[in-house]
């Protein structure tokens, strides 16, 4: 054994519950109000590529509010777990919830209503949240040198989460004042920069450590994550470079070589699942699938839209990709597991006897949920491609339905695991 | 000079034939990083991966470094080490499949790299300097492989936080543990 591993200490940095779950919930809500904005704005929807209204707030809403959310929650969580380094005081934690939720209310209401105090406001305290959270990940990631094929693309979440941030305050400020010389090539830029690069990496680092541990497989090798996390900031720099300077096919050589990420990810993945203990995968592995199979799909949509195919279809259809079915379908994914898993082992922290994860789960709840998603995802393509608004508002509002019953597990699970531990507690579980 | 030799793949009495071409090998003194408080795992592991087979690793430590050595071996390295001072171990490893290492083991080595061994309070499974979540996967494959296995004792590095959910399902639970010098240790029993 060596010293420096003994000086980390047995205690796991293992954050109270109540930081991942105050993230996990918001994020179930506002995935609800999220597609509920988008079903109120799906006439507008056929042939979006930008400015004011509800289908930008609605996109802000999943983005911001149940995306960025939830990858804060589990980056709290997780992180310090898994590389046994402090994160940061607890309160440092809260605080970001404070300064964030309030900031992506008030910043997507600004964004549906074009009020500038909402966008600037709410802005500033988006920033204001983002930032504090790249810093407690950054000094986290600061104190760790192993574990390469994680943190390394949690390095480049937190570069990402810079410039994603940055040029969303530029497009903010230019609503009313006018000066950027390409809107649409900065907006662009942010898309990439905040699917791709932000949530993105998040997602393939710690999907090196979730999926294993869900599905009780080896991890992936250190050698793998090096290799994806390179090529990814490969293809980011090439994919916001060409953005921003207007070149499409450097953006498309970018998504080119973004492909060659997913592949070396997938593959890795296969690899995985192939070893995996755990015979039976759960409801929430259907999403996770989904989410492997439109990643590759979005880059594709991507490339076409840099090469300036169809752009009133491409560009819409990317964004439905990326955001609805590549992130979201991850998102809640991993969201069914993780919030369960999380509360029985808190439950069972302090020695007592943990609440049963299949107590905890109301699993019809989970069936409908995925089969609302994917069928709101296929009707949004459809709706998009076709520029059809009723295809587009049954899709938005299939959607909805399993935003409904995504919260309605949570509000089942919460439930019990809080009269677990009160019973517990008065020592009667 | 007090001189203990504890090899992985010796010759019966004696050091393994392949040493003496390993004495030539450059030496990896870890001793500097751990007096810093630096873990020096990445280092090795990197070192190790630049070893071709049939190739040599030599590591100086400040004390017999065992789990590294079954991490290693679970990466196909015999392993030879020599303590030269009481605060000095020179270790040898030698790339070639890991085979005497299984030869010579009165334990059994699992598919993730962890070593079990019977004792008096019952089979034990050590697990330490294993990457997440092989800890995690070594001790549930013995659960779930032995129907009949009623307690553990686990050698771990830390508190498994992420192993206690799936204990629970299976009905198992921690229901002791210590904490030592790189050994917390954990006693595991199915519910009656």
């Amino acid at each position: 054994m060596f010293a420096g591993a003994f000086m980390m200490g047995a205690k796991d940095r293992l954050l109270p519950p109540s930081v991942p779950f105050r993230f996990f919930v918001t994020a179930t809500l506002l995935h609800v109000v999220g597609w509920a904005v988008l079903a109120a704005g799906a006439g507008d929807l056929a042939g979006f590529t930008g400015g004011l209204g509800l289908p930008l707030a609605g996109l802000h809403v999943i983005t911001l509010g149940v995306l960025a959310m939830a990858g804060m929650g589990a980056a709290f969580q997780m992180l310090p777990v898994a590389t046994r380094r402090q994160l940061g005081p607890v309160w440092a934690c809260h605080l970001t919830w404070v300064l964030f939720t309030p900031g992506v209310i008030i910043l997507s209401l600004g964004l549906a209503t074009g009020l500038v105090w909402a966008l600037h406001g709410g802005a500033t305290l988006t920033v204001a949240g983002l930032a504090l959270f790249g810093v407690l990940i950054g000094r986290n990631l600061m104190q760790v040198s192993d574990l390469p094929g994680v943190t390394r693309h949690a390095w480049l979440a937190v570069a990402s989460l810079a410039v994603l941030a940055g040029l969303g305050l530029l497009l903010v400020v230019d609503i009313d004042r006018g000066f950027l010389p390409d809107r649409a090539a900065f907006a662009a830029a942010h898309a990439m920069v905040a699917g791709y690069g932000f949530m993105g990496m998040l997602a393939m680092g710690f999907s090196y450590v979730l999926i294993p541990m869900f599905v009780l497989s080896q991890g992936v090798p250190d050698a793998v994550g090096k290799r994806t996390a390179l090529l990814s900031a490969v293809a980011l720099v090439l994919g916001v470079g060409g953005a921003l300077a207007g070149l499409g096919p450097v953006s498309a050589l970018g998504a080119l070589v973004g492909l060659g990420t997913v592949f070396v990810y997938l593959k890795a993945q296969a690899a995985v699942l192939k070893g995996r203990m755990r015979k039976r995968l759960e409801t929430f592995f259907r999403l996770v699938k989904a989410a492997w199979v439109v990643l590759p799909l979005s880059l594709l949509a991507a490339i076409a839209l840099a090469l300036g195919l169809a752009p009133d279809i491409t560009a819409p259809l990317w964004g439905l990709l990326l955001v609805f079915g590549w992130l979201l379908s991850f998102v809640t994914g991993i969201l069914q597991r993780i919030m369960p898993f999380l509360a029985s082992m808190h439950s069972g922290a302090n020695g007592g006897k943990p609440v049963l994860l299949s107590h905890l789960v109301w699993e019809p709840a989970l069936t409908v949920h995925v089969l609302c998603h994917g069928g709101a995802i296929l009707l949004l393509a459809v709706g998009l491609s076709l520029k059809s608004p009723p295809v587009l508002t049954a899709g938005a509002v299939l959607g909805l339905v399993g935003a409904v019953s995504f919260a309605s597990f949570t509000w089942v699970m919460m439930r019990r695991y809080l009269a677990y531990e009160n019973a517990k507690n008065k020592g009667t579980p | 000079m007090a001189e203990v030799m504890e090899s992985s793949g010796r010759e019966a009495g004696g050091p393994p034939g392949w040493l003496a071409q390993a004495l030539d090998a450059p030496i990896l003194d870890v001793r500097p990083s751990l007096a810093d408080g630096e873990d020096p795992l990445g280092l090795i592991l990197d070192a190790a991966e630049g070893v071709e087979f049939g190739g040599f690793l030599v590591i100086d430590a400040p004390f017999n470094p065992s789990p590294l050595r079954r991490v290693l071996a679970a990466r196909g390295f015999s392993s030879y080490g020599r303590r030269l001072t009481s605060a000095h171990w020179r270790v040898f490893f030698h790339m070639d499949g890991g085979q005497d290492w299984e030869r010579d083991a009165e334990i059994e080595m699992l598919p993730e790299g962890a070593l079990t061994w019977s004792e008096e309070d019952g089979l034990h499974v050590d697990v330490r300097k294993l990457t997440p979540p092989l800890p995690m996967l070594a001790i549930l494959r013995l659960i779930d492989g032995h129907p009949e296995l009623a307690a553990l004792v686990v050698h771990h590095e830390r508190l498994p936080q992420f192993l206690i959910p799936e204990l629970a399902e299976r009905g198992w639970r921690v229901v002791r543990s210590t904490e030592d010098f790189a050994d917390v240790r954990l006693w595991l029993e199915k519910a009656g």
